[in-house]
């Protein structure tokens, strides 16, 4: 009988640890959407970027219009890159789906869910479908020459109450969706950090990349917890096309 | 030998140049502020010949009846029906022959082309788009 007692016990006092450690971070799992009242953390992540770190104030609904990049000193290839840039392109079939990288699509006005283990967090982004997986198992990143993606290899790990994810191995993609790019070689460092309340997010988005931009750059985005789930966004390529001109 | 080497990499950087220079550069989602004039918004009437409704916009077809009688054929397009469904809309709410009045953001090539800002139907009903001051939540 004591046997059975203890045997019965013993599961949960093994999971216990484990049920602590989860515990031990904050729950950042559910349904978010962008917010445009930043709250105090917003300026704790903002006093925690980098010296000389450039904030480009574009994020949700803030489109910076063409030659306007905010501030960026811009690499001779940029330049060339955007002399060559054809804005008409962006609405062909062959290119209005083109999915952006994960530094355009977490500044995006689209809701994102988050699902949380201890080893792993998901971000599944509405725009354009995308998923992130945040690996906490202690791994690095892959080979410099691995594949490369859109969404990127993220890993990530906890500095206290706040989730640092730092991101590479990024397809080249737009960066102000104006016209100017990032390169494969973007290094993207986010921190997220819960609002006091548990019921708004807010995270610095620290982007480097020397190939293209002098210096660092970031962005400063906040959500708030909704009680909606994430739609499919299936993208068509000829929505465009409707109505169509006749050639 | 040692001369056609050298000239033979000078003539691989020169072509690698000339292929980066010429790249047509990483494409992407179409920009609302590049294409569209962001600080004003103009009222059009006409009648619906056409809506689809799917992302990465809705794009709604219509014919304004100009003052000489011809007909002037516009295109409006959306913010994401993703953000559009939340606030009532769907692919059903514009319908061929609907008489409307679309208040949107004019291109800025001069085209009869617009982001829609909102929809007013004969009947009063309103659909609204993207808002004037381009809240975030509108962008897309």
């Amino acid at each position: 009988m004591k046997l059975l007692a203890v045997a019965t016990l013993l599961p949960p006092l093994l999971l216990a640890p484990l049920a602590r450690a989860a515990d031990a971070v904050p729950r950042l799992e559910g349904f978010w959407t962008q917010s445009f009242a930043p709250g105090p953390e917003v300026e704790q992540l903002r006093a925690k970027l980098p010296a000389g770190t450039l904030v480009i104030n574009d994020a949700g609904g803030l489109e910076l219009r063409e030659g306007d990049y905010g501030g960026l000193v811009l690499s001779e290839a940029a330049k060339a890159e955007i002399r060559n840039y054809d804005f008409k392109n962006e609405l062909s079939r062959e290119f209005a789906c083109t999915v952006p990288s994960v530094v355009m699509n977490m500044q995006a006005p689209f809701p994102l869910e988050i699902l949380q283990d201890e080893k792993l967090i998901v971000l599944r982004l509405e725009y354009f479908d995308m998923v992130r997986i945040i690996h906490l198992d202690g791994r690095g990143h892959p080979p410099a020459d691995a594949p490369h993606s859109k969404a990127g290899h993220s890993i990530g790990h906890w500095e206290g109450d706040e989730l640092v994810v730092d991101t590479t191995h990024l397809l080249a993609g737009s960066f102000l969706n104006n016209g100017f790019s990032h390169s494969e070689d973007l290094h993207f460092v986010e921190r997220f950090r819960l609002g006091a309340d548990g019921r708004t997010l807010h995270a610095s988005q620290l982007s480097e990349d020397p190939a293209v931009f002098e210096g660092k750059a970031a962005r400063l985005v906040s959500w708030r917890k909704g009680d909606d789930y994430i739609y499919p966004y299936e993208c068509d390529p000829s929505f465009a096309e409707v109505g169509e001109p006749l050639e | 030998m040692r001369l056609v080497l050298p000239i033979l990499r000078s003539c691989q950087l020169m072509a690698v140049l000339l292929l980066a220079a010429s790249a047509p550069g990483v494409m992407a989602h179409h920009s609302f502020a590049v294409h569209f004039v962001d600080d004003r918004v103009i009222d059009v009437s006409g009648t619906v010949t056409a809506f689809r409704f799917a992302n990465p916009h809705g794009m709604l077809a219509f014919d304004v009846r100009k003052e000489d009688g011809s007909v002037e054929h516009w295109r409006a397009e959306t913010n994401s029906p993703n953000v559009l469904r939340r606030r009532g809309w769907s692919k059903d709410s514009l319908q061929p022959g609907d008489s409307i009045t679309v208040t949107g953001f004019p291109s800025r090539d001069g085209t009869p082309y617009m982001r829609i800002s909102r929809v007013k139907f004969a009947d009063g009903r309103e659909l609204v788009g993207q808002g004037m001051a381009a809240p975030a939540d509108d962008k897309e």
